[in-house]
């Protein structure tokens, strides 16, 4: 029996070959666990998270260079007993490669070491707490500015620009607050400012009238700059806009607030945000191609009335920054970790990645000022 | 008036508003609490979804179907608010608490108000996502002055509804039949059932009241919390502690503790520091406990609700 081998047999044997590659190629996966807020008061975080995290798997179709971007969330609730258990549980089931988490200083500080246990790489995009890059693990990565990175700039704007030689420091009860403070009263101190109060208080706080009433009767206070989070700012600013504390309600004081403020909060705080002056990191309004084909893909996915904030910002450049490393011959925690040490001004909407030595973002080119005005929108500042 | 008698004024308005929100909340638990001898743990979310209520009925409903200003959108607000917390309560009484009732055991029902909290949390959650609302009272966009002194309209509405709202209770409580029944009901249920009293919808009705205040509550404080579908635990806890403070089911003590606690508050963040506002409530709750456990005013059950 002779066997015959026609124009037909090296065809099969070649779509054999590739069926074999591609499943070969399928086969090879880099697994993203996300450890974020889905329930509880923190919950919206983890909204924005996905939404900006499915944006950009569904431009990356999925993968990079054969490797596919398999991703699991898991609720961590802003908590860090809750935060712990998930990724235990995604460690122990998921085996992920990199955890992106948590949004919440107190949830990130209390994953770090476990991961770091583990090898595994963290990569934070929403804490500010120092902690998290100055405890010396090797396997955390932050592309949010720090506490310092955010309230230094604020110091030196309210001293030197702003001329402000009084300061009430407002925050919320948290490392992340805490933090951002201190960051503050340090440099303004060491310029010569004077801090007449720094108030504190817990995200179960309301009511903001007697705080608002309290920061009347200490004189003449020329800024306040607050960390909390969007929904005891809008409440505070329309509190001391009563109160006649801020320009908003036709006092003098200005008050100055961090990254952590997402955009749409001016609107929500109506006249009271007028002159209000923060730092941001993303701006949706910013010309880079980057930002823009961001915010129109943005919009063609989840509505063109809906502006992308900086968390569906940060967790979409989260996705980016993971691709680039696969894209960079990563397969792995090891390598991932190695690449992510190795990014120099590698560009996503929130700005240019190169991590320092700590594992910090260290480029904060795209990080400017902006000045509520009177309509409630921005105006870009070139103060820094 | 000098510095210092209108910073004394200012603070003490601050806390009284403050505390006519907290007896607001407080209202309904007191009243559970002093007919059926039950806490309920759902009442921060009867709470939630009154305000959920009100701000769909003042900014979609009133405004951009019926065309109604935006004041009187937002009191029409806080009657559908009222409304749907008596519909509410009706419905998870009838479903759920009625027929562990009538099973004669006191744990299962106490359990359930937890299971119906978590419930309509996730509910919410579902239906209106996790990003806080923004529900903008046209009343808390007037500030009124007098003098050095400040209010907002959102403040002088608050204590004007809740005091209409004490006074409607304490009429409804004193001088109508069913009132009466009520009181009878809590002091003895039993004895009440021989009178001719059917405890069942006295019980009832008492939870349709307490559900239809929690959702008043919620109108009242969706202006002033962070509307999310989590808004009423922010103020449950301190609500449970003026009831504890207040006396265990006593309305008149709710309402003196509720105040009490609102100005407390108020001069805690003016000469301490608002980061010991919850300290100085619970520290103040524990000697309560230690020193007169009856709470302000003792607990006489004929006195009660």
């Amino acid at each position: 029996m002779k066997f015959k081998m026609g124009w037909t047999a090296p065809l099969a044997l070649a779509g054999a070959m590739t069926l074999a590659m591609s499943s070969f190629a399928q086969e090879r996966v880099v697994r993203i666990g996300v450890a974020m807020p889905i329930s509880g008061p923190g919950s919206y975080f983890g909204v924005m998270d996905k939404e900006g995290m499915e944006l950009a798997l569904e431009q990356l179709k999925g993968g990079v260079n054969g490797t596919k971007l398999e991703v699991h969330y898991e609720d961590s609730a802003c908590s860090p007993l809750q935060a712990t258990n998930a990724v235990k549980r995604m460690l122990d089931q998921f085996k992920p490669h990199i955890v992106i988490g948590e949004e919440c200083s107190d949830a990130s500080l209390a994953i770090a070491p476990i991961l770091n246990e583990a090898k595994v790489v963290q990569l934070n995009v929403g804490s500010v707490t120092m902690k998290l890059t100055e405890s010396g693990y090797k396997y955390t990565f932050r592309i949010f500015p720090n506490a310092e990175q955010q309230s230094l700039p604020l110091a030196k704007v309210a001293y030197g620009v702003l001329k402000a030689r009084t300061a009430v420091v407002l925050h919320e009860k948290t490392n992340a607050g805490n933090d951002n403070a201190e960051g503050f009263k340090k440099p303004f101190e060491a310029m010569g400012g004077k801090v007449l109060a720094t108030i504190d208080f817990g995200r179960d706080v309301n009511d903001f009238t007697a705080i608002a009433t309290r920061i009347a009767s200490l004189g003449k206070v020329d800024v306040l700059p607050t960390f909390a989070l969007e929904g005891q700012q809008v409440r505070l600013s329309q509190a001391l806009a009563q109160a006649k504390v801020v320009k908003g309600g036709g006092g003098n004081a200005v008050q100055m607030g961090s990254i952590w403020l997402p955009y749409g909060f001016d609107q929500k705080a109506g006249q009271a945000a007028d002159g209000y002056v923060r730092i941001v990191q993303f701006d949706p309004t910013e010309k880079r191609k980057i930002v823009q084909d961001f915010v129109k893909a943005f919009q063609a996915k989840y509505g063109a009335d809906k502006t992308p904030t900086h968390i569906n910002a940060h967790a979409y450049d989260s996705i980016l920054l993971i691709a680039e490393a696969v894209r960079r011959g990563a397969k792995d925690s090891e390598s991932i970790r190695d690449q992510f040490s190795k990014f120099k001004d590698v560009e996503v909407t929130t700005g240019r990645i190169t991590f320092d030595p700590k594992g910090q973002t260290s480029d904060l080119s795209v990080v400017h000022f902006v000045e509520t005005q009177k309509d409630l929108s921005w105006k870009g500042m070139s103060w820094q | 008036m000098g510095d210092l008698a209108a910073l004394i004024v200012q603070q003490s308005l601050n806390g009284v508003y403050l505390g006519c929100l907290y007896v607001m909340v407080a209202l309904g638990l007191t009243l559970i609490y002093g007919v059926l001898n039950q806490i309920n743990f759902a009442h921060a979310d009867f709470v939630t979804v009154g305000a959920f209520t009100a701000f769909f009925a003042a900014t979609r409903l009133a405004t951009k179907v019926l065309g109604v200003p935006d004041t009187a959108a937002y009191l029409l607000s806080i009657v559908a608010a009222f409304g749907m917390g008596a519909l509410l309560g009706l419905a998870v009484n009838a479903a759920v608490f009625a027929p562990l009732r009538e099973r004669g055991d006191e744990l299962r029902p106490l359990i359930a108000t937890i299971g119906v909290s978590v419930l309509l949390e996730n509910a919410q959650l579902a239906l209106f996502g996790p990003i806080p609302y923004q529900f903008d009272s046209p009343f808390a966009r007037e500030t009124i002055r007098i003098g050095r002194i400040f209010f907002t309209g959102q403040s002088v509405l608050v204590v004007g509804v809740s005091a209409l709202a004490i006074g409607a209770l304490y009429a409804f409580l004193r001088f109508t039949f069913l009132g009466k029944a009520l009181r009878a009901v809590a002091q003895d249920r039993e004895t009440a059932g021989l009178m001719g009293i059917n405890p069942g919808l006295l019980i009832g009705l008492t939870i349709v009241i307490a559900s239809a205040l929690a959702g008043m509550a919620g109108a009242m404080l969706g202006p002033v919390i962070v509307l999310s579908p989590f808004a009423g635990a922010s103020v449950i806890v301190k609500a449970f502690a003026i009831v504890i403070i207040g006396g265990f089911g006593n309305l008149q003590g709710t309402i003196i503790a509720g105040i009490f606690v609102g100005v407390i508050e108020a001069f805690t963040v003016q000469y301490l520091g608002s980061g010991l506002i919850d300290l100085v409530v619970f520290v103040l709750l524990l000697a309560m406990l230690v020193v007169r456990p009856t709470g302000l005013i003792a607990e006489r059950k004929e006195e009660n609700v």
